[in-house]
């Protein structure tokens, strides 16, 4: 077989592969070329899940006859100035998107530029392509997909049904919304309007909240903490949600770099040793971050979806991640997600639903049994309660604390206290655990972390990259008070290991370490077994639930509470305390 | 089978047999003892298919025959029965029970086929030797406390037993270490030895012999093979599957060149280390020695309690140094030590130490500092 050029169009339906892979993948390409064109608002029409159509309409700047031709040509674009990839400020960038689109399907652009008479437009068909002609469109572009695949039978077999396709297609439009909550964004289907975003026009800040309360939910803007943090050249914001609003897995996490959606893992091991220690392993923070950084100081040109970047300075990058989130969560200090005290609502409902008439307040109604009340067992007591503190306390101001003065303890385990304008529930372990917990860390850091130097320093063998991995964050081992160092090749010797640990395996620590820098560039590893032997000597040494507690006992663990960071939940990330308000009870009551 | 046993003895061999016994098993006839009734007497048999322990003792004999019942049962009620007590096993084979009675107690125990009971292979043992109770007690109570427990390190879960050489003298050795601080005790090669293999004997048969040795006094016969050890006393036989891996080539670590020589009372610094303890950080235990001409200055501090120091007069004329330890270790040693002196030798704040009882030379000990 001689070697020869491959003919055009099959070196775009190769090129087409890389980059359209779904109809999710065109709309990403269609869209993103719509921001960077400076739209303020953006259609998006997808038929029979993309297969039939995918149309996007923006208002952006348009493009002129010449352009027009030019644009359906391979690695032409507008987009870099300069013939240089150092400087990326668009989205786009390798002038590959719609040849390769042209290649996939029957492909028609319509545009118009402002001080253009009339638009033109000119249209693809597998790789052939028509003449320019004048047509009728206000100004901006429209790009118009017909019979995705048509050329490439092979792509069309592996496409799923047309809901999933318009989910993946919504889900990546979802994105890059967070990123421009100054453009509107509309996504619809044959026969509704399936997302549809308003422009937020104001400051920078308080549209993204909106957005992101848009396309994540009220709930998580409420339960979140703005993030606004800067270093060396690079800002981050956004909102991180508290622990105890967490979920299973971490699709929920958004990240973006200089507008553009990525999925790092780096950034997902950042969130991970921020939140550590906050949240069980199997559980997940709910967050949107958004860096800014000079384009030349990191790479996006990595992946031809661009989903991944690389980082001229990781470790600096993981830093401020870190540094931003733990900051953020330590201010939060004690609070705990009202999500919480929803589903503490929901489990209150008495349990007659009262018979709700329009417009009236539930008057009492004569046929409603009395649900609530049963003739009290011979030999049962009421919950312990202890009124005679009760009787101490009511002249205390409840107003002056957050978590208010304690009223009483009910079976013994949980503290039920007065605020200014609710009731707090209170689960003395967990809570006690948490302050114990942080008391020991604490401490634990101040007297750095004692090391027990090994007999036979132990040597562990592994991949080169992955020693080289474990070798890189040797500093940051040393203060958690693992000492390695440099065994020749693929080896690392362990010399001093932390001394509360006992009698552990270097070997399995290290090889464990070494899996958790290669998956989420930290080592949580370490951190998670000096922490479940401190979590441990906390456990024994915090109040237990089954104790009883005088006035002046649950009054001092709530204003401690108060003082200690993370007090909000427990090692776990279960709630130490519930808080409902005041207005909540009226609504269970009907009063409201 | 039928014999009767007087309640003492029995409970004796019982309690060493049914130790050898673990308390969960997925095999069903490992939770029992065998029992056989031979001319000579009783012999009771228990394993974990890894240990396995061979009691003989004085017994009525009536009628010659073997049984198995659940040990930890069987140990349980003769422990319940009153001192003195004379008890008559009778085994009915066609009910498969073993009958127990003594005064006016009677049980009948279920029991599981004798022929289910693992055999123990005879094995061959290519060394043998013999060693006085004393010297064999000698070798493994002053290291077993080293023993690692830590299981994925196997090869350091016992103690490794070997012929080598001190000077021109020729040594049995043993040693155990965890990594973080190693002990060591050496005696004259016994006839026989020479050429042994160099074996780790499992941290469960060390306790185990631990045990049968408590009031011994007679010499003990000791079999070795590549895989196996055999310890026979007059009325015992402890046999036990060796530990297969390599132990840590451990002389190296032993420091020969500490130039810091430390006397100290090994009562008064093994009190005052306790009692200096109590402030440090639970788990860590962290203790500083500071050393200076003359004095020893115990100190130890916690962000969480604050902190303790003691000052001790010893004997130390060397530059002063300041170095930290693990005072468990630290009490752990001191507790091997016989002799009323403990002398240390120490180089510098990160390097092993040397730790010897001054009355007696065959123990040494090494410990790793902490920094703290």
């Amino acid at each position: 077989m001689t070697i020869r050029l491959l003919p055009e169009a099959i070196v775009n339906r190769i090129a087409a592969g890389e980059v359209i892979e779904r109809p999710a993948s065109v709309v990403k390409e269609l869209v993103e070329n719509a921001i960077d064109a400076g739209a303020r608002r953006i259609e998006i029409v997808l038929a029979n899940g993309g297969h039939n159509l995918i149309s996007v309409t923006d208002d952006g700047t348009g493009m002129t006859e010449t352009e027009l031709a030019l644009s359906i040509e391979r690695h032409a674009t507008s987009k870099l100035t300069d013939d240089s990839l150092q400087q990326i400020a668009t989205l786009g960038f390798r002038g590959e998107a719609l040849p390769s689109i042209g290649a996939a399907g029957r492909l028609t652009i319509t545009s118009r530029t402002r001080n253009a008479a009339s638009a033109f437009s000119i249209s693809v068909e597998g790789s052939r392509k028509s003449e320019v002609m004048p047509a009728s469109h206000p100004v901006g572009t429209r790009v118009e997909l017909r019979d995705l695949f048509f050329a490439t039978p092979a792509r069309l077999k592996f496409l799923k049904t047309p809901q999933t396709e318009l989910h993946h297609a919504v889900d990546v439009v979802r994105r890059l919304a967070m990123a421009h909550p100054e453009t509107a964004f509309q996504l619809s289907d044959e026969k509704r309007s399936v997302l549809q975003l308003h422009a937020n026009q104001g400051e920078l800040f308080d549209t993204r909240a909106e957005r992101l309360a848009q396309i994540l939910g009220r709930e998580f803007t409420e339960n979140a903490l703005p993030i606004h943090a800067a270093r060396e050249g690079m800002t981050l914001s956004g909102y991180a949600g508290l622990p105890t609003f967490n979920r299973a897995n971490a699709r929920m996490q958004y990240f973006f770099v200089n507008g553009r959606p990525v999925r790092d893992a780096l950034f997902h091991g950042a969130v991970r040793a921020a939140y550590q220690d906050l949240l069980a392993r199997d559980r997940h923070p709910v967050l949107a971050l958004f860096l800014e950084i000079p384009p030349e100081r990191v790479d996006v040109n990595v992946h031809p979806a661009k989903a991944e970047v690389r980082f001229r300075e990781a470790g600096l990058v993981r830093g401020l991640f870190v540094g931003a989130l733990r900051h953020a969560l330590h201010e939060a200090g004690h609070r705990a997600a009202s999500t919480v005290s929803q589903v503490a609502l929901g489990a209150f409902r008495p349990e007659t639903p009262p018979v709700m008439t329009e417009g009236h307040a539930p008057a009492c109604a004569l046929n409603e049994r009395a649900p609530a009340y049963r003739p009290r067992l011979p030999g049962t007591e009421a919950p312990h309660a202890r009124p005679e503190a009760a009787g101490e306390d009511v002249g205390e101001a409840t107003t002056d604390h957050p978590l208010g003065a304690a009223r009483a303890q009910l079976h013994e385990t949980y503290i039920v206290a007065q605020t200014e304008d609710g009731i707090v529930f209170v689960d003395q372990h967990a809570a006690h655990e948490r302050i114990v917990l942080e008391r020991m860390l604490e401490g634990l850091q101040a007297n750095n972390v004692a090391r027990q130097i090994l007999l036979i320093p132990e040597v562990v063998e592994m991949t080169e990259a992955k020693a080289a991995r474990v070798l890189e964050r040797a500093d940051e081992l040393a203060e958690l008070g693992l000492i390695v160092e440099s065994f020749g090749p693929g080896a690392v010797a362990v010399r001093e290991v932390p001394a509360i640990l006992g009698d552990v395996n270097p070997q399995g620590l290290i090889q464990d370490l070494a899996d958790d820098l290669e998956e989420f560039e930290d080592g949580a590893s370490l951190r998670d077994r000096l922490n479940h032997v401190a979590a441990t000597m906390a456990c024994h040494g915090s109040v237990r639930a089954g104790r009883r507690l005088t006035a002046d006992e649950m009054n001092a663990l709530l204003r401690q509470m108060e003082t200690t960071p993370h007090a909000g939940q427990c090692n776990h990330g279960r709630p130490t305390y519930v808080e409902l308000k005041l207005q909540d009870i009226e609504r269970l009551f009907g009063r409201r | 089978m039928k014999f009767t046993i007087e309640r003492t003895a029995l409970l004796k061999s019982l309690g060493h047999v049914q130790r050898v016994v673990e308390r969960r098993t997925t095999i069903p006839i490992l939770s029992n003892v065998l029992l056989s009734a031979e001319k000579g007497g009783l012999s009771l048999t228990a394993t974990d298919m890894e240990l396995s322990v061979v009691e003989t003792l004085p017994a009525d004999i009536g009628a010659k025959g073997q049984a198995t019942a659940p040990a930890h049962t069987l140990y349980d009620i003769v422990r319940k029965l009153p001192e003195g007590a004379q008890i008559a096993f009778d085994y009915d084979a066609e009910s498969a029970r073993l009958g127990l009675s003594a005064g006016r107690s009677r049980f009948a125990l279920s029991t599981l086929p004798v022929e289910e009971f693992p055999a123990l292979s005879g094995d061959q043992f290519s060394h043998s030797f013999t060693l006085e109770a004393a010297s064999l007690r000698n070798l493994i109570e002053h290291t077993s406390f080293a023993i690692s427990v830590e299981e994925t390190r196997y090869y350091l879960n016992g103690i490794f037993l070997h012929a080598t050489e001190n000077g021109s003298a020729d040594v049995l050795r043993a040693v155990a270490t965890d990594g973080h601080r190693l002990a060591q005790v050496e005696m004259p090669l016994p006839e026989g030895a020479t050429g042994m293999p160099g074996v780790i004997l499992p941290r469960k048969a060390v306790l185990e012999l631990g045990k049968l040795m408590e009031e011994m006094s007679d010499p003990v016969e000791v079999g070795l093979s590549e895989t196996r050890v055999r310890f026979t006393t007059a009325d015992a036989i402890l046999t036990s599957k060796l530990i297969d891996g390599t132990f840590p080539d451990y002389g190296r670590v032993i420091p020969t060149k500490n130039d810091k020589m430390l006397v100290v009372n090994r009562r008064e610094f093994a009190e005052a280390v306790d009692r200096v303890s109590t402030i440090s950080i639970e788990k860590s235990r962290a203790v500083k020695l500071g050393l200076a001409p003359g004095k020893l200055l115990l100190s130890a501090s916690s962000e969480e309690s604050g902190t303790a120091s003691e000052e001790l007069a010893v004997k130390y004329d060397a530059e002063p140094i300041e170095i930290g330890f693990n005072a468990r270790y630290l009490l752990d040693i001191a507790q091997q030590i016989e002799g009323e002196d403990i002398e240390l030798m120490l180089a510098d704040a990160s390097s092993p130490t040397l730790l010897r009882d001054l009355a007696e030379g065959s123990a040494l000990y090494v410990l790793m500092p902490m920094r703290v």
